[in-house]
């Protein structure tokens, strides 16, 4: 057995000593990589209690600020349609179903000057033909969103919360929104309804505390 | 001298290079485009100035916060439910008399001795003008939202906008029956109320006329439950009633004639006993944009008394005098 010198010993110390950091660090950032991948709860981060504190980059990008639209200081100018850098733009009318009333004579479906109550093209004040409406019984009418023809104007929305009970409201989408570090809309905006919301709370509606399934958020792209 | 010309010209065409570049900079301004997309609803909101028959003549603002419902009792004076409860003013709007309630009053009535009915959010309370309490009933069913009560001299209807009909009790809160419940094996439509704006009116033949808002109707029953007519369409001009619900309240001159209220286009309107436009008492610049809730009541003078919960005051309008002029 060859015996070391204090030299080499010292030697294969200090090699030894880098080799175990260097082993930590690769191990460890191997087990955060591995951690990162995907949450295994199953659950969507605005239903999970650890979602404040969670360290997995979805939750990261749920936890960012986003653009949202105050509906209750929303004017209905229609800038919304035309201001978004997106095209469409990813401001969308979205439907609180709880405070609709389903009503036959929809102000936010129908011309205010329109006197037979039919889907006839004239008849409508969506100029895309974003607003469905469909029979449920005398004399009630559900009306539901087509979010790929919705160009968020926000007519229907003026027409039903002047003349019904304000249950459509305009909303940013964030499953389309690409988050502008300043927002084409909220530079242009009349009446400063833009701010930005905490992701985990993307939704800013007037008038009804319960959230339909419609207004959920699904994703934050940051 | 050609060098003092060119000088000359060089400084003009500088000069009037300068005062273009300072007119774009500070004279004209950024062009405002319209855009195609505005709905635009001021024109719905215009109305004929030779329709309005009605001037105003007195408003006057209760101490409540907030404002529901209005009423006249037999000695003229103007009674005012709030969220914090009751005023009664004299016909000439000066506070006689307050007494605090629960919950706020959501409507109120009174009947021939002057007793004050008002509906609150499950139960209707009797109390004499001093307040005190005389008799109170419950309302059957969950989360009822009683909106009108009118009271005969043997009968109190009361208005559930939460269960879309009206309850007939006798005086002494036993229930009678229902009225306009969906029926279609007698032709009663149903009640359709999307917002809870759901009123009611005896008149002076002994029927009771309800609205049916969400058909633009109002529909006269008699006591017993049966529908006997029904006038109202759904229009945005002057003779109809406008949006998704109206009219959101209405009662009666002493001639028979129905005053209407409608939200969405805020107007207060006259129509004949047969339900014919007859004229406009408040046009939509009388009101705050999106104004809802215009309770109504007329006193024995025929005079329209307007609860407006925006501005938070009481409107008295009163018929306009028509000066003939001697033709020659």
């Amino acid at each position: 057995m060859k015996i070391q010198n204090r030299r080499d010993f010292l030697d294969t110390l200090v090699r030894g000593g880098f080799l175990t950091i260097i082993a930590l660090v690769g191990g460890g950032l191997i087990l955060r990589s591995r951690k990162s991948g995907n949450c295994t709860l199953n659950i969507p981060c605005d239903n999970c209690l650890k979602a404040d504190e969670c360290s997995y980059p979805e939750a990261i990008s749920f936890r960012q600020t986003v653009w949202q639209l105050d509906p209750s200081k929303c004017i209905q100018c229609g800038r919304c349609a035309t201001n978004c850098v997106l095209t469409p733009s990813a401001v969308k009318c979205v439907h609180v179903y709880a405070m609709c009333g389903y009503c036959d004579l929809c102000g936010g479906y129908f011309k205010p000057e329109t006197r037979t109550l039919n889907t006839g093209a004239e008849n409508q004040l969506c100029p895309t033909n974003a607003l469905k409406r469909k029979f449920v019984e005398d004399p009630f009418f559900e009306y539901t969103i087509d979010e790929v023809l919705c160009i968020g104007c926000g007519k229907c929305v003026k027409g039903c919360g002047a003349f019904g009970n304000g249950s459509l409201q305009l909303q940013v989408r964030h499953d389309r929104c690409v988050n502008c570090n300043q927002c084409s809309i909220a530079r242009n905006c009349p009446s400063g309804a833009y701010r930005r919301v905490p992701g985990n709370k993307p939704s800013l509606l007037k008038g009804y505390a319960k959230e339909s399934p419609s207004i959920n958020v699904k994703k934050v792209q940051v | 001298m050609k060098t003092r010309i060119l000088i000359i010209g060089a400084v003009t065409i500088l000069l009037v290079i300068i005062i273009f570049m300072a007119r774009d900079l500070f004279l004209t301004r950024p062009k405002i485009e319209s855009n195609p997309f505005e709905f635009e609803m001021d024109d719905l909101k215009k109305s004929d100035s030779s329709q309005i028959a009605y001037q105003e003549i007195k408003q006057f603002k209760p101490g409540l916060s907030e404002i529901y419902g209005i009423a006249v009792d037999p000695l003229d004076r103007v009674l005012v439910s709030g969220k914090e409860g009751v005023e009664i003013f004299t016909p000439e709007g000066i506070i006689q008399n307050r007494w605090p309630t629960e919950d706020g009053a959501l409507t109120i009535a009174t009947d021939q001795k002057g007793n004050i009915y008002l509906g609150m959010p499950d139960h209707i309370e009797i109390r004499d003008s001093t307040g005190r309490l005389i008799k109170t009933w419950k309302i059957p069913g969950e989360e009822p939202i009683i909106t009108s009560i009118a009271v005969t001299d043997l009968f109190v209807f009361a208005a559930d906008a939460g269960r879309k009909v009206v309850y007939r009790y006798d005086l002494s809160g036993t229930l009678l029956n229902r009225i306009g419940e969906k029926d279609p094996q007698n032709s009663i439509p149903g009640f359709i109320v999307p917002s809870p704006y759901f009123d009611l009116a005896p008149d002076r033949n002994g029927f009771i006329w309800i609205a049916n808002p969400g058909r633009h109707e109002l529909e006269k029953y008699n006591y017993e439950g049966k529908l006997l007519s029904k006038w109202g369409f759904a229009s945005v001009t002057v003779d109809g009633f406008c949006g998704c619900c109206n009219p959101s309240h209405f009662t009666f001159l002493h001639d028979g004639s129905f005053v209407t209220s409608e939200k969405g286009i805020e107007r207060v309107k006259v129509y004949s006993p047969q339900g014919d436009f007859k004229c406009i008492v408040a046009a939509p610049e009388s009101f705050e944009e999106g104004t809802r809730g215009l309770d109504l009541t007329v006193d024995a003078h025929d005079r329209i008394l307007v609860l407006d919960p925006v501005r938070k005051n009481i409107r008295i309008f009163v018929k306009k005098v028509v000066q003939k002029t001697d033709e020659r």
